[in-house]
């Protein structure tokens, strides 16, 4: 049917030879490469995930089985304890991300013209393109007790003694946490609140409606899906880049990601399995909640 | 700004978003300051020197990590951005686009460790699968496919850098008209030539955007790289193992400021380029009547 097409539509008669058929029959698989690679090298590791945390642990390696050794060793230890509090952290990083950045995104598309809106988002690359590790090691210098910020603070005579409290504890965490992520509430609060007309700010002000009861009542149930995977993105890395806890945080400052790596280093490889079985399935729940609660394609929509 | 605004709240937001950037950029800042510093971190006087940074290049082991990185990233990209291309074509004509974009974007969600964890294992596995597979036909041919090496290291970045390129690829394919590509088609040019000649040309400012991005992510990651590598060390892993087992010496302040510069660099010269060209883009179309549209 598609050779007849493009002879008429072409309006000439052209001799086909076998190649080019070949090609024609080939091109669709060609589009579908990326997709079948992603599903070997991506979907299905995530998914065997769950197969190697039953495997049986050997000295150095695993092999195949079933016991549930490794959840035990996950559930009934200070393992879940510092999974819970990373939780808790991640959480509050959440929060903080949102109150310091979102409204970034509003001022970007309520009052900037819409043809400089992509230019002032740009400037939130920068700090996202230097590379994460050099950032988070980059907030020791900063937070240390003879750190920039302390030694700044102590010369303009606002504190007396250097807070300590800001690196090696939950606070340093939650500070890199912040640091790392604020970019993404903001681009994904831009994305989210192109589901937001500019006239609606008019409108509410025609209204007389004030600025929380607008975000409140219009802005946030417009953006809520852009928002919620925005949040999820940040709260899912705070649970599992290992190396947050390990570079500022403290004792008992361990994440998803920290305990699966160190599984890792004690060749405990059914653990470290089971750790990102457990968290492949919070993200999966958030993401299915998210959807049922507000249709996550929508945030799509620019895109088609 | 609109006029129900007030000019003074305006600039007070102004400066909000500036002081946020420059928060996030205070760090790095720092450390570049630091890094040009004869006497290192923490000194009480600045004496400006270029010390360190000849530190790092002389040293053999960096340079050959250096070498590493440049190799992995030009082939990643090689990979990635095209297959980014074919993955956004497919995108634009299918029909159960949820699954497509699901499948691609995961792994933005998927924090680098657990990923890092999750290959692998299963790289370990298949490697094990595969000489098992071998012995039993009596070859050593597949023995070394799914050895920790370049190649597995190199899967692990496309699979981490591949969302990124099919978003930015996506966004500026949005400004597509597919007409055309029905136009040429209908003047007898086939499907690469309709998208050479007619495609390319006005997604081309994505596609090297996409291979930038490409280039920097894979220059900066530490964590999958070291997970997933062979025998061999990148810039990032020598320079964090560094930090790890012997604390921030000089030398690692200069290394990290010249990730950063690169990066800064690279991003820098994009977004000059984006301007200059929409300047350039909006003084031709002044000079164009307003173009038909539908």
């Amino acid at each position: 049917m598609a050779s007849t097409t493009s002879n008429s539509v072409g309006g000439q008669t052209n001799v086909r030879s076998v190649r080019p058929v070949l090609r024609e029959r080939l091109a669709p698989w060609a589009f579908r490469a990326p997709l079948i690679f992603m599903v070997i090298f991506f979907a299905i590791p995530m998914a065997m995930t769950v197969v190697f945390s039953v495997f049986e642990r050997t000295m150095f390696w695993m092999e195949p089985g079933f016991t549930l050794q490794a959840y035990e060793n996950f559930f009934f230890s200070a393992r879940l304890t510092n999974f819970l509090n990373s939780m808790k952290y991640s959480l509050i990083s959440v929060v903080i991300c949102f109150i310091l950045g979102f409204p970034i995104a509003v001022f970007v598309r309520k009052s900037i013209p819409l043809v400089a809106q992509h230019r002032v988002v740009l400037l939130f690359i920068l700090p996202f393109m230097v590379s994460e590790i050099i950032r988070v090691f980059a907030l020791r210098p900063v937070l240390q007790r003879n750190g920039l910020l302390n030694t700044t603070l102590t010369n303009l005579g606002i504190i007396d003694e250097p807070i300590t409290a800001l690196l090696y504890t939950h606070t340093g965490v939650v500070i890199g946490e912040v640091m790392s992520f604020l970019p993404f509430i903001i681009f994904s609060g831009f994305l989210a609140m192109e589901a937001v007309p500019k006239f609606i700010f008019e409108v509410c002000d025609d209204l007389g409606v004030g600025p929380w009861r607008r975000f409140k009542d219009v802005i946030l149930p417009l953006a809520a899906p852009g928002i919620f995977a925005g949040s999820v993105f940040i709260f899912v890395n705070g649970l599992g880049v290992a190396l947050l806890p390990n570079i500022l945080g403290g004792a008992g400052a361990v994440n998803a990601g920290l305990i699966a790596t160190q599984a890792i280093s004690a060749l405990d490889f059914p653990l470290a399995m089971a750790v990102s079985a457990i968290m492949m399935a919070t993200l999966m729940t958030l993401l299915w909640i998210g959807h049922k609660l507000f249709d996550l394609t929508k945030i799509l929509t620019p895109l088609s | 700004m609109n006029e129900y605004d007030n000019p003074w709240l305006h600039r007070l937001k102004w400066t909000y978003l500036l002081l946020v950037v420059l928060t996030l950029m205070i760090p790095v800042l720092y450390v570049m300051y630091i890094s040009f510093n004869a006497n290192g971190f923490g000194a009480n006087d600045y004496v400006f020197t270029l010390e360190w940074y000849g530190l790092i290049l002389s040293d053999e082991i960096l340079i050959g990590a250096l070498r590493w990185t440049l190799t992995l990233a030009v082939v990643v990209t090689l990979i990635a951005v095209p297959m980014a291309l074919l993955a956004a074509k497919y995108y634009k004509t299918a029909d159960k686009k949820l699954f497509v974009v699901f499948l691609l974007l995961a792994p933005l969600f998927v924090p680098p460790d657990i990923l890092g964890s999750a290959l692998l294992v299963s790289f370990k596995n298949l490697n094990a699968v595969f000489i098992w597979l071998g012995d039993g036909l009596g070859t050593s041919l597949f023995d070394s496919w799914f050895r920790l090496s370049f190649m597995t290291a190199a899967i692990g970045l496309i699979i981490y850098t591949l969302p990124y390129s099919f978003v930015v690829i996506l966004i500026t394919m949005g400004r597509y008209r597919k007409e055309q590509t029905e136009a040429a088609r209908a003047c007898g040019a086939n499907g690469w030539r309709a998208f050479w000649d007619i495609e390319f040309p006005q997604i081309r400012a994505g596609v090297f955007s996409a291979c930038a991005f490409t280039v920097i992510l894979v220059f900066n990651e530490y964590t999958r790289t070291s997970l997933l590598k062979g025998g061999f060390d990148t810039f990032t892993t020598v320079l964090i193992s560094q930090m790890l087992n012997t604390g921030m010496s000089p030398q690692s302040y200069a290394m990290s400021a010249l990730i950063s510069f690169v990066a800064i660099a690279v991003i820098g010269s994009i977004i000059l380029i984006t301007l200059i060209r929409a300047e350039t883009l909006a003084r031709i179309a002044r000079g164009k009547p307003e173009p038909v549209t539908p």
